[in-house]
């Protein structure tokens, strides 16, 4: 299935709706920049950048709503500083103090799970699991394109499609499992397959934080709705590699990089409401500041 | 030899699981073929019929899957009492067991303690088919966060479960095929275990103890009466193999001075291994010789015709204890 052109689902969000994407994109971005710096000086041992891919989680997590309970994967870093995980709660399993730096419950943001697709069962017994008990059930589960070959993936879509659970599942396809390209990972799309197991499904281009926002916005009501799982394939970049122990030059030519990066969703969506006048120099420079701000206790805490 | 008649474990742990499904809205149940079935040994039958198809549950036929989904029910609040159809069909599931199931309190810094028990029909002796007769144990015992519990008797499962299901960690419960429809059992000494985690003197002696659990502690317990004229032995049902209650262990080889550790699972490696060198490190000023086990050779479960010579039976144990003894 060719990917839709974003105007296919634009709608007109209103300005507000427009700040609030920037902000949390502007944030995860520049929370990621520090962190990657703390882990080249030491002070972390790995990192995951979210680089390249705060559309995609700014627009998904914004478009869910609060009362959804999120399972990430381990990269959704844009979604837990979105969902309130503060930032040193977020660093803190990278700096091997703990597994898990937020708590989860109040979050409704859980744990990262580092075995692939092992949090997508988990997701769908969650939400079969409130649904016996007449509680909240909405959940939605992330995963990358390289986890959705483990067996578990496959289970959880069949399980929350004969079971009608009400999970959303969100597929960042950065194109890449560590080195393995997605070309050599499958023969159809995510979306494709989740439609195979009986799941609604989309696949939609991630650069744009205001049409993955619609799309995902769409999905949550058909999920609450019809009280069927659904699937969101989000094409997205991934700027760094996959962890801070990759180069990815070694298995990624000098243009596909060059590329990713003209292709940056968060410079290009600060030049797009500048120009429409949604923010001006001034929104943005209070931004940076909270966000210095920010980095500034990080840095202190941590390095 | 006093042999007592009493329900077979398919007909205790039935009831048992009936009671706790009356008390506790929370539970539920969940495996292949539960429901409508029964379950492959029927030890939830009639209870879909009783309890409904929501909390007893028909699961597809992945093991993953069952303890995926049960890990996420877990953490939503309720209990889910899975069944594994046979001890080898667990294998698809141990990532969720291992990495998922038993991390999941550390993980979530102790603010989730999902309580989920995993009930798996184990060993042979009934003439299974290839990965039907397993005794796998041993393996889950080495998982911290896992607790492993191995009764031999419908009182011992009845008081197991009970305690796993407000445990708040997984529980893997193993059951013996064989003992499902048995109903005559050796009498045991009837002074209660100490609490539900605590090991068992199932027979008191004074000049050899041998510990033992799951289906095996009935071959060793007709091998002590066989013998009682000529040796007193003392039987340890360990009834948990993770953890080990070593400190009753290490007590009944302080007073008889001898050990003899006896299992259906593999020996290399296995719960004999552990239970010997603790003993070694803390008893083995009371020992009167070295410490023995009568367990399988390290091989693949054979096919059926063979499963004889596989086993440990009766024979082996008493002649065992009596060269230790002579």
């Amino acid at each position: 299935m060719a990917l839709k052109s974003e105007s296919e689902y634009a709608t007109d969000l209103d300005d507000g709706t427009r700040r609030s994407l920037l902000r949390h994109m502007l944030v995860a971005r520049r929370i990621d920049e520090e962190a990657r710096r703390l882990q080249r000086q030491g002070a972390l041992d790995l990192w995951l950048s979210c680089q390249g891919q705060e559309a995609a989680q700014v627009g998904s997590a914004l478009a869910v709503g609060p009362a959804s309970t999120v399972f990430p994967s381990y990269r959704e870093h844009a979604v837990a500083l979105l969902r309130g995980v503060a930032p040193d709660e977020l660093v803190a399993q990278w700096a091997g103090r703990t597994f898990c730096g937020w708590d989860p419950r109040r979050l409704r943001f859980f744990p990262y799970t580092l075995v692939l697709a092992a949090q997508t069962l988990h997701a769908v017994g969650y939400s079969i699991g409130q649904r016996l008990q007449g509680l909240e059930d909405f959940v939605v589960v992330y995963v990358g394109d390289g986890a959705t070959s483990e067996g578990d993936m496959s289970e959880a879509m069949n399980l929350a499609a004969v079971e009608s659970a009400a999970v959303l599942f969100i597929c960042q396809n950065n194109g890449w499992a560590i080195s393995k390209p997605a070309e050599e990972q499958m023969r159809t799309s995510v979306a494709e397959r989740a439609r195979g197991f009986g799941i609604e499904s989309v696949r939609i281009a991630g650069q744009d934080p205001e049409s993955v926002f619609s799309v995902c916005s769409r999905a949550t009501a058909h999920v609450r709705g019809q009280r069927a799982p659904c699937l969101v394939e989000i094409q997205v970049s991934r700027f760094h590699g996959h962890s801070s122990s990759d180069a990815q030059e070694v298995y990624r030519s000098a243009e596909d990089i060059a590329r990713t990066r003209v292709a940056d969703p968060v410079t290009a969506y600060v030049a797009r409401l500048s120009g429409l006048g949604v923010v001006n120099a001034r929104w943005l420079d209070d931004v940076e500041a909270e966000v210095r701000e920010l980095r500034e206790r990080l840095v202190k805490e941590y390095a | 030899m006093a042999t007592v008649r009493s329900a077979g474990l398919a007909e205790s742990i039935n009831a048992t699981l009936a009671d706790l499904l009356e008390q506790d809205p929370r539970l539920l149940l969940l495996g292949e073929d539960i429901g409508r079935l029964g379950g492959v040994f029927r030890v939830t039958r009639g209870l879909r019929e009783r309890f409904g198809e929501d909390r007893v549950r028909d699961s597809l036929l992945a093991e993953s899957t069952i303890i995926g989904q049960a890990v996420g029910m877990a953490m939503s609040g309720l209990v889910p009492v899975c069944e594994i159809q046979f001890d080898a069909f667990t294998f698809p599931a141990v990532n969720q067991l291992v990495t998922q199931a038993a991390r999941i309190g550390g993980r979530w810094n102790g603010q989730a303690s999902p309580g989920l028990v995993v009930r798996i029909p184990t060993g042979g002796g009934f003439r299974g088919v290839e990965h039907h007769s397993e005794s796998n144990e041993a393996l889950f015992a080495r998982f911290p966060g896992i607790s492993v519990a191995c009764p031999s008797t419908g009182e011992d499962a009845d008081q197991i479960l009970r305690y796993a299901v407000t445990l708040g960690s997984p529980v893997l419960m193993y059951e013996p095929i064989r003992l499902y429809w048995r109903r005559d059992a050796v009498a045991r000494d009837p002074e209660p275990a100490r609490s539900p985690t605590a090991a068992r003197v199932v027979r008191r002696g004074a000049d050899l103890t041998v510990v033992t659990y799951g289906a095996i502690t009935h071959e060793v317990l007709e091998a002590a009466h066989a013998l009682a004229c000529d040796v007193d032995v003392e039987v340890v049902d360990l009834r948990w193999v993770a953890p080990i209650d070593m400190a009753t262990v290490l007590d009944s080889v302080r007073r008889t001075g001898r050990l003899l550790v006896v299992h259906e699972g593999s020996r290399d490696v296995g719960i004999g291994a552990e239970i010997a060198a603790s003993v070694a490190e803390h008893a083995f000023d009371a020992l009167r010789g070295p410490v023995r086990r009568l367990a399988p050779a390290r091989r693949a479960y054979p096919p059926a015709d063979f499963e004889k010579d596989y086993m440990v039976g009766v024979q082996e144990i008493k002649d065992e204890v009596l060269v230790m003894t002579k």
